[in-house]
């Protein structure tokens, strides 16, 4: 774990390797890099003063002062002494002397005859993308198992052929098999519904639906259980919340500067999220929606709010007055963002791995990784019209609304203008007016927009020494040079915007296309396509599952886990391409399975041998994901207001009973009830949510004005039925959906006894409050 | 009534049968040995460490280190003049030089000079390590912020004390182990756990408030006394326990019955560490009465307690953003920093609690000795001050320099990573070592730099 992964600087850290070649590779190999290469690269078309420090050869040969290192002769290296700063003029690094300690080091590894490892210039064999720098060579790399073709395989010979009811039970049992282990039983009915309720709807079936399955827990009812599910609105408001957390969806930015202003109507993505899983769209055209939307045939205007996935994507605050290079590396930052929340939420691909260099190991380079930033240079987030308008006016009022947004934020981060040049006074003060015109001249349309892209190549323009500006160019895309090392001050060779190569065999095709944005969501879906479906099913079966058949979700690379059941991974996702790409499918095919329907319960036995489930030898239990279990609550306190769609509101405001799906997410102020139950922090991609248990969310849970008024509703909905025993029995159908033991209606009973004797009145919103409190309410089994 | 009585006391019985015996006292006892297993372990050092608790006094905004620690005479003889070395790129226009009013005086047996607005920080400087050498590379406040809390500019690695808890834990389950005081929920994405579990993330507490009950949300219930509630949760932990025992042995369960436990017991705790009311008289007027200052004498309950890491934010907003009027806000706004933090020094002293805390000071950058509208400086990243104390550092040091008018640092120079790398040293760690596997390689606090600085360390 230590070294093997850690990057220092350029250099890879090889393990077993001489004391000297480690004293340079830890030590001065860094330096170079980081304080050097700026101005001293081979990778430069003028390196200053002929030096060139990223080679051994560079420093022996010198530049225009002669050689830089005699080995050996530390005092007589003209490195060491621009180190020193001894000499009136060479001094280097010219931003000021290094620390002695690192002097020092420069002084024993020269002294001991400067070990180097390195060897031609790097520039002698970037040329050719698939063999440049120390990582995988994109040839070799293409035999690994997430890059191969889908297929479907045959069923396994099982010991129990009986058991198997899907084709995914047979993979699943046949691993059972090689460990000597066997599934559990399967699941009560009363538990197997509540699982499939949960798991389809996020909440909890009623009572009476309970009992009704329990009377028939036949496989066709069970199969009409789910079919009935998968038509319910709820299942979208549940599955639609999923895609969220992998398009790391909120509704502001990371900052609220005046430039950086939260998103009017980012509700509106969520809101097709929600129809567009409900409607069940092929995955294969759900993505390309959300890239292109716009582009493709058939497009409707309420499609439009399909392009929120790049249209709400986090922007980071550019100061005006900050130089180029500084806004370019913010502008840089925002492109990485998105690169890695497309390789990583929708290829399982650490591609922003390779924005400083190839990658240590997948077969990745920086060119591809230019080339894919390439195509969010070359877009600009704006609101565009939801409603049918031609093309001239929809693009009128885009850029209308753009500039007003964008005249506004600028003037706002400006408008002191003591902070500011003088020659730009009239031009910042001139953009108070210009905006409000524009605001006045908007509001004659009353059009709905929603945050999108449009094709819009991104450069950055330093010409004025003041200030800096966004220099956006409608229609034109930009194809971005490699930043060498990830630093936009050192651009190397421009890469076309493309698609990785390892999907391409030979020369890899330039998007043609405007920004290429839907070439590659074609790429995702086609190339690409067969890692795309494993990487999808591999989700849904962890949210199915609670844990995944690949444990690291957004990581399908060498250094990510390989599948517990890989003929399982590659079967299912091979029959879910067949299928359609049917989600709907998906869920049949995983619920309807004998693996699904097995009990949670513990054994020590199995868990012993296997304790993190690997094998599937029994369901694994969960904690309902924050949602779920608010949601579960105002189900059992009667209160749930299933209207659905627009503008969100705040998850812990006691008169709020919306579904949780549609409360407020921000970025940067993240609210802390949300923030307490693990809900992931949307300023970049998160592969799936943790479960913590902390203290703090139990002080929500015991003090919270928002849980007493469940309580007290819940106690209200009950009714005032004299017979105590009746009550409690009314209770707990609404919160478990099942009758009371005898052993609870005691410790009701009791409580509601004790409680009176200390204050005159049985505290029934107190005890409803508890119920809703404990542990079953929050708990999947 | 008596009837009553009697059945109450057979339910009691009955209840208590259920809970294990434990139901009447609650599960404390029980739990309280348990908590330590509670949740996946702490990394630990990596060595023994010097340091057991960090407290950050952060000064947002970016203070003038020019005024504060740093004399630069040259200021005066070249007052308004711009030469070459100083025609430096910050967020906004400058001017000439301005020079500092304030007078320094050498201070202490180390006689290192502090500026006069720091009577009381310069009678303890002969504890503090002062670092005039440090540098990053962004004038923008989010971004530094971001710098110093994590060592990125974006807003999402873990912040410094998401980093200790992960590598320590805590030391008391009652408390979290990350704690931020800062006056207004400003920033809450400054403390965040980034990518590491969410556990580690800073709990905030909002220390303009002195009323715990204000300043902990949700941490009173306002319908139940404290036994009513005890008897609510005995019972609602009678039902999870029948619930547990009906589907079997689970992680989760077990941890939320121990965490609704603290969280029950965190109540009292909190009401009585977080109450800074509670100290002596003569100790709140050495620190003061300012939020500050409660903050400072909080911090110093709280590492008391066994929290690990305090993050103390100065004031809402941006209070040492001195874009105009420098010299009359810094006059109003340093003696009651200067006051808390020298009585923060001195009381973990008198408490033998220095020597294993070590408390830094500083902002997300200096300020530039170019004015801004005449009577203000600029945001300088490119040199300016820290300070540690404590925690297995030098005292009496002043370390490294800015140039000639404090604009650069220029001798050995202190990056954000080199100050990371110290304090995960100072707390058994290799800076190297401590990392987190995500999204395809393993992260470090430092990324691929810092240099622990060992001529600092006692």
């Amino acid at each position: 774990m230590r070294l093997t992964a850690l990057l220092l600087g350029g250099a890879v850290v090889a393990l077993a390797q001489s004391p000297e070649i480690e004293f340079f590779e830890r030590r001065i190999r860094p330096v170079l890099v980081e304080q050097c290469e700026v101005c001293h690269s081979s990778r430069l078309a003028e390196p200053m003063g002929g030096l060139v420090v990223d080679s051994r050869d560079g420093l022996l040969s010198g530049g225009s002062t002669g050689p830089a290192l005699v080995p050996g002769n530390a005092d007589a290296s003209l490195l060491l002494k621009a180190l020193r700063y001894l000499d009136p003029v060479l001094k280097m690094p010219p931003t000021g002397k290094l620390p002695d300690r690192v002097i020092e080091d420069f002084q024993a590894w020269i002294a001991s005859g400067a070990s180097d490892p390195r060897g031609a210039p790097p520039e002698a064999v970037s040329e050719d993308a698939s063999e440049s720098g120390p990582g995988t060579p994109i040839e070799e790399g293409r035999s690994w198992w997430a890059f191969q073709p889908l297929s479907e395989r045959l069923a396994p010979d099982v010991s129990d052929p009986g058991w198997t009811l899907r084709k995914v039970d047979a993979f699943v049992l046949a691993k059972l098999d090689e460990h000597g282990m066997q599934p559990s039983p399967a699941a009560d009915p009363r538990t197997l519904i509540r699982r499939a309720y949960l798991d389809l709807t996020g909440l909890p079936p009623s009572f009476e639906e309970t009992e009704a399955f329990a009377d028939d827990p036949s496989m066709d009812a069970y199969g009409e259980l789910i079919d009935g599910l998968l038509r319910s609105p709820r299942y979208g408001e549940r599955w639609g919340r999923y895609w969220l957390d992998v398009a790391r969806w909120a509704e502001d930015h990371p900052t609220s500067e005046a430039t950086n202003r939260p998103f009017q109507h980012a509700w509106r993505y969520r809101d097709w999220v929600i129809e567009a899983i409900n409607k069940d769209i092929p995955y294969d055209r759900f993505i390309r929606m959300q890239f292109a939307a716009d582009l493709l045939p058939g497009f409707e205007p309420a499609d439009m709010r399909a392009l929120g996935y790049l249209g709400n994507a986090p922007v980071y605050h550019k100061d005006r007055r900050l130089s180029r290079d500084v806004i370019e590396t913010i502008a840089s930052d925002d492109w990485d963002e998105r690169v890695d929340a497309v390789s990583r939420g929708l290829l399982g691909l650490t591609v922003a791995c390779a924005r400083c260099h190839d990658h240590k190991f997948d077969p990745i380079t920086a060119k591809d990784y230019y080339a894919l930033a390439g195509v969010f240079a070359s877009t600009w987030q704006v609101n565009r019209p939801m409603v049918a308008l031609d093309a001239e006016r929809a693009s009128w009022l885009t850029w209308k609304h753009e500039e007003l947004y964008r005249t506004k934020g600028v003037f706002g981060n400006l408008k002191d203008l003591d902070t500011v040049a003088e020659e730009l006074h009239a031009e910042i003060l001139a953009m108070k007016p210009a905006y409000e015109r524009l605001e006045l001249e908007l509001s004659a349309y009353e059009v709905p927009m929603t945050p999108a892209v449009v094709d819009c190549g991104v450069w950055v323009d330093g010409s004025t020494p003041t200030v800096t500006r966004m220099d956006l160019r409608p229609g034109q895309p930009r194809d971005l040079p490699v930043f060498v090392r990830g630093n936009v001050a050192n651009p190397g060779e421009i890469v076309p915007r493309r698609f990785l190569s390892v999907f391409e065999p030979g020369e890899p095709t330039a998007f043609k296309q405007g920004s290429g944005r839907m070439e590659l969501a074609e790429k995702i879906v086609g190339e690409a396509g067969p890692l795309a479906a494993r990487v999808w099913v591999n989700r849904v079966w962890g949210w199915h599952f609670g844990k995944h058949l690949v444990r690291t979700p957004s990581d399908f690379g060498t250094q990510g886990q390989e599948p517990t059941h890989p003929a399982l991974l590659e079967d299912l996702a091979a029959r879910f391409v067949v299928n359609g790409r049917s989600l709907k499918w998906l869920h049949r095919e995983i619920m309807l399975s004998a693996a699904y329907r097995q009990s949670s319960r513990d054994d020590p036995e199995a868990d012993a041998a296997d304790p993190t489930n690997r094998l599937l030898w029994r369901m694994n239990p969960r904690r309902l994901e924050v949602e779920a279990w608010r949601d579960s609550i105002l189900s059992a306190s009667g209160e749930l207001n299933l209207a659905g769609g627009g503008p969100s509101s705040e998850v812990d405001s006691p008169d709020v009973t919306r579904r949780s799906v549609y409360s407020r997410i921000s970025r940067g102020r993240l609210h802390p009830v949300l923030q307490l139950y693990d809900f992931p922090v949307a300023t970049q991609h998160s592969p799936f949510r943790q479960v913590t248990t902390t203290p703090l969310q139990q002080l929500f849970v015991l003090n919270s004005g928002w849980m007493q008024a469940r309580g007290r509703s819940l106690a209200e909905a009950v009714g005032s039925v004299s017979d105590r025993a009746v009550r409690i029995r009314a209770m707990y159908r609404r919160a478990y959906g099942r009758e009371p033991s005898a052993v609870e209606v005691e410790l009701g009973l009791g409580y509601l006894d004790e409680r009176r004797a200390v204050i005159g009145r049985e505290p029934w919103d107190e005890y409803a409050h508890t119920l809703l409190a404990a542990n079953e309410i929050s708990f999947l089994n | 009534m008596s009837l009553a009585a009697g059945r109450h006391s057979t339910r009691r019985q009955f209840v208590s049968s259920l809970c294990g015996g434990f139901g009447a006292v609650g599960l404390s006892a029980m739990l309280q040995e348990q908590l330590g297993a509670a949740v996946s372990g702490p990394v630990g050092p990596h060595f023994a460490p010097r340091a057991k608790h960090i407290i950050f006094l952060f000064m947002t905004g970016g203070p003038s280190h020019m005024d504060l620690f740093d004399p630069k005479p040259a200021l005066r003889t070249h007052a308004g003049e711009r030469p070459e070395t100083v025609d430096l790129r910050t967020e906004r226009m400058t001017g000439g030089l301005l020079p500092s009013p304030f007078e320094f005086h050498r201070r202490g047996q180390s006689g290192i000079e502090v500026s006069e607005l720091l009577p009381d920080l310069g009678a303890v400087v002969d504890d503090l390590c002062v670092i005039r050498s440090m540098y990053t590379f962004n004038p923008t406040h989010t971004p530094a912020r971001n710098l110093i809390h994590s060592g990125n500019i974006a807003s999402t690695r873990p912040s410094l004390g998401a980093w200790v808890s992960y590598g320590l834990g805590t030391e008391n389950r009652n408390l979290p182990g990350f704690v931020v005081l800062s006056p207004g929920a400003r920033g809450g994405d400054l403390w965040r756990a980034g990518f590491l579990p969410a556990e580690h993330q800073g709990t905030h507490f909002n220390h303009a408030e002195t009323d715990p009950d204000r300043m902990i949300r949700y941490l009173r219930n306002d319908t139940l006394g404290a036994e009513a509630q005890r008897r609510q949760l005995d019972l609602m932990q009678a039902l999870n326990r029948d619930h547990q025992s009906r589907v079997g042995g689970d992680a989760y369960l077990d941890a939320r019955i121990r965490a609704m436990e603290t969280a029950y017991r965190m109540q009292f705790e909190a009401l009585d560490v977080f109450d800074v009311r509670k100290e002596p008289a003569s100790v709140r007027e050495e620190y003061g009465e300012t939020p500050f200052a409660n903050g400072c004498l909080l911090s110093r309950r709280l590492v008391e307690q066994g929290v690990r890491y305090v993050h103390l934010y100065y004031g809402p907003g941006q209070p040492w953003d001195d874009h105009i009027d420098i010299n009359k806000n810094l006059r109003e706004r340093c003696p009651d920093m200067d006051r808390a933090s020298a009585a923060l020094i001195r009381d973990l002293k008198r408490r033998g609690l220095l020597d294993e805390t070590l408390v830094i000071w500083g902002g997300e950058f200096g300020r530039t000795p170019v004015s801004e509208a005449g009577d203000g400086r600029d945001h300088n990243p490119y040199g300016f001050t820290m300070w540690m104390a404590g925690g297995g550092v030098k005292g009496g040091v002043a370390y490294g320099a800015t140039d000639e008018f404090g604009f650069q640092a220029v001798e050995n120079r202190v990056s954000i990573h080199d100050l990371h790398a110290t304090i995960l040293n100072q707390l058994g760690f290799d800076h190297e070592r401590l990392t987190y596997r995500y999204a395809g390689r393993d992260f470090r606090l430092t990324d691929v730099h810092g240099t622990v600085l060992r001529e600092l360390l006692a």
